[in-house]
């Protein structure tokens, strides 16, 4: 009976060993990538991105657009962002390749920090891409010590989208929205809440999107130009920023919203009359038929402060090639796609309506066409054209950082305390925090 | 003063019903709704239940995701409970100089949270992959691994074999039982409900873990459920109709698990012998 109990539990135990262990030896292919290089056939090449219906295509449509010399395998690998950040941070941190893919897409607003941590684990594209085809933004997102690492991708352009039907009720064309100050949108709120009843905007108190977009689009940004130093305190676009949410919390015009979803319902419900966001918002817009006609849309408000333009960025990223075996052939395949293949462009808009920022691939047909949801608007002509005007920032390392510190002292400026004090304690949380 | 007292305790306890069950039922609804009226808050069930089912089996591999997830929950509880249970008996039943002392650095090691031994984890099973493919990095194996030896499982085993009588033990002994004879075939039977509520803890920890199969797991094939739920709402424009439908499904096995061990559960936690 002893023996026979000993035998159960060592079977079990080779069972499940067996079962996990089972489909190994024909499937490492995600190991490393591309140890087949030497090889005859083809190499194989893993990339990680998130969205199955804008990157992951967009990836798709560059295998079959590919055309160089090496033959690729090519592997997609779909990961939500924040897994592939802590995916990333935990592989390249513990010195193991092992695992990790050929081509990763990273936020702009991170990359800094994954750069500057890891040097080594990137591959450089400067030989492989003509920085000066891509919009200037990007490319200064995207490199790092002189060296272009990643290969921009989507621009994130921003833009006011305004509700047609809302802004005639309370008797303003889309003609009133376009080129003006946030003091002029806030006045236009006011009125468009007392004639149609609707908030102006709908807003997440723990997202910072709405900030750093007029942060940029005044060329100024958290850090001092070095991307390190924090600059908060004497910072005037972002005094203005703050002083704009403010206003626009005092003059009741805002819905407050928690999640992602809740910002989608603001505007699929009609519960609000403008977003100014990203341009990868259009197809969540277009999610609500039923509003289709009622939708136009102008370059975001600008900032009054010096050199404050209507043209600015809310995330977007880029492609980079891991300093891995099989990178060459990772960086052949980018450069060959994404870097220089005009065409290519032209499919990823009319395909997945994804906008690129390789300016030589801005121009055409798919370009020009009207949105019938938009009233016949070309709104990816209009979007290419303000992503060419976006003052470039460096991003620096910890934008998500000091978005934490900003958020909480955003709320006690809300709630009584001078500008001066918020801003000042934020700058020297900042300082601590990120010494 | 007595009279008022039943109808205001089932008041208070049917308030907390419905707050806690409310989650549950917004689920379950929004499984059955489009993605436009999840997000405007629809309360009621509408007709979109087999076009999101079907949408999730089409754009993603439930199968496999539920077979990893199975496979893995299963093969971890089944070894954390035997590792476990072994070692809180041994620490309970037996008498050794350093005992308590090992047993106590054990129980500090509850203290260190899973995301610092992490980095070190990680690099430990790249190096494995090196040596042995089939238990590094990327394999279902690599992902339950490092929790199947938990200083609460066995903190908890110990306690609960405070209550299992030495004389059987004795007795077994006099009857020329081996110490692993007594272990298997009178421990382990008498032991039956806090083998229960062990195997309800280990399995819902093992099905929810997150954060390590993430690291591990690479290839879609190797996907567990929370991930692949992850995954779905990553997209600029998520589905909330389909991830509503993945997240009822990814719940039932654990729910189930639940209500068919229910009664040795709260037996467990009671302790299984009674005195």
């Amino acid at each position: 009976m002893k023996k026979v109990l000993g035998v159960l539990v060592t079977l079990l135990l080779l069972i499940t060993l067996a079962a996990c262990g089972g489909s190994e030896d024909e499937d490492t292919s995600g190991d490393n990538g591309g140890e087949g290089t030497e090889s005859d056939g083809p190499t194989e090449v893993t990339a990680w991105a998130w969205d199955p219906n804008f990157n992951i295509r967009a990836l798709e449509l560059a295998e079959e657009a590919y055309d160089g010399e090496t033959e690729l395998d090519l592997e997609i690998i779909e990961n939500a962002q924040d897994d592939i950040v802590q995916r990333l941070n935990t592989g390249l941190s513990s010195g193991t390749t092992q695992g990790m893919p050929n081509i990763v897409l990273i936020e702009d607003y991170r990359a800094q920090s994954f750069l500057q941590s890891y040097p080594e684990a990137f591959y450089p594209l400067t030989d492989y891409i003509n920085p000066d085809d891509f919009a200037s933004y990007k490319v200064e997102a995207t490199s790092f010590d002189g060296e272009n690492y990643g290969l921009p991708f989507d621009s994130g352009v921003t833009g006011l989208y305004v509700r047609t039907d809302y802004l005639e009720e309370a008797g303003y064309t889309v003609e009133d929205v376009t080129d003006i100050t946030w003091s002029e949108y806030i006045e236009i709120g006011k009125d468009v809440k007392e004639a149609t009843g609707y908030n102006m905007i709908t807003m997440d108190p723990n997202d910072f999107g709405l900030v750093r977009m007029m942060l940029q689009s005044a060329g100024s940004w958290y850090f001092e130009e070095d991307g390190s130093t924090p600059n908060l305190e004497g910072n005037p676009a972002l005094r203005e920023a703050f002083e704009v949410h403010k206003a626009m919390m005092e003059a009741d015009i805002v819905r407050l919203h928690s999640d992602w979803s809740q910002f989608v319902g603001g505007f699929n419900s009609g519960d609000v009359a403008s977003v100014p966001t990203g341009n990868w918002i259009t197809p969540s817009v277009k999610a609500e038929e039923s509003q289709a006609g009622n939708w136009a849309v102008v370059p975001q408000p600008r900032l009054e402060v010096d050199g404050g333009t209507t043209a600015s960025n809310l995330g977007g990223s880029s492609w980079y090639v891991l300093n891995t075996d099989g990178k060459e052939a990772a960086a052949e395949f980018l450069a060959n796609t994404f870097g220089s293949n005009e065409e290519f462009y032209t499919t990823l808009v009319e395909e997945i309506g994804a906008l690129g920022t390789y300016t030589p691939g801005t121009q055409g047909e798919a370009f020009e066409a009207g949105d019938e949801f938009f009233d016949g608007q070309s709104i990816i002509q209009d979007f290419s054209n303000w992503t060419e005007e976006i003052p470039p920032v460096n991003y620096g390392m910890h934008t998500y950082a000091i978005d934490d510190i900003l958020v909480v002292e955003m709320q006690h400026y809300l709630d009584g305390r001078s500008l001066d004090e918020a801003l000042s304690n934020a700058q020297d949380q900042a300082e601590t925090q990120l010494r | 003063m007595k009279k008022f007292k039943r109808p205001l305790t089932y008041l208070f306890l049917s308030i907390a019903t419905l707050i806690s069950i409310y989650p549950f039922f917004w689920m379950i609804v929004s499984m059955t709704n489009e993605s436009v009226d999840v997000t405007q808050g629809r309360q009621l069930p509408g007709t979109h239940l087999f076009e999101n089912l079907s949408k999730l089996f089409d754009q993603v591999d439930m199968v496999t995701a539920l077979t990893n997830s199975a496979i893995i929950a299963i093969a971890s509880t089944f070894l954390t409970l035997l590792i476990a249970s072994l070692a809180g008996y041994g620490f309970q039943m037996y008498r050794s100089k350093g005992k308590d002392i090992v047993f106590n650095i054990l129980l500090l090691s509850m203290m260190i949270p899973f995301a610092s031994i992490m980095v070190p984890l990680y690099r430990l099973f790249g190096k494995i992959s090196q040596t042995a493919p089939f238990l590094g990095i990327d394999t279902l194996t690599a992902a339950f691994l490092p929790t199947i030896t938990t200083a609460f499982f066995i903190f908890f085993f110990k306690q609960n074999t405070k209550m299992f009588p030495k004389d059987l033990i004795e007795a077994g002994r006099i009857d020329g039982l081996s110490e692993i004879g007594i272990f298997f075939r009178i421990y382990v039977p008498t032991m039956k409900t806090t083998y229960a509520a062990a195997a309800i803890i280990a399995f819902m920890n093992s099905w929810n873990n997150f954060l390590w199969p993430l690291v591990v797991l690479q290839s879609p094939d190797k996907q567990t459920i929370p991930l692949l739920i992850s995954n779905l709402g990553s997209s600029y424009a998520p589905d909330y109709g389909m991830i509503m439908s993945a997240i009822t499904i990814a719940t039932l096995p654990t729910a189930l698990v639940f209500f068919f061990m229910q009664k040795h559960f709260v037996a467990g936690m009671m302790g299984s012998v009674k005195g």
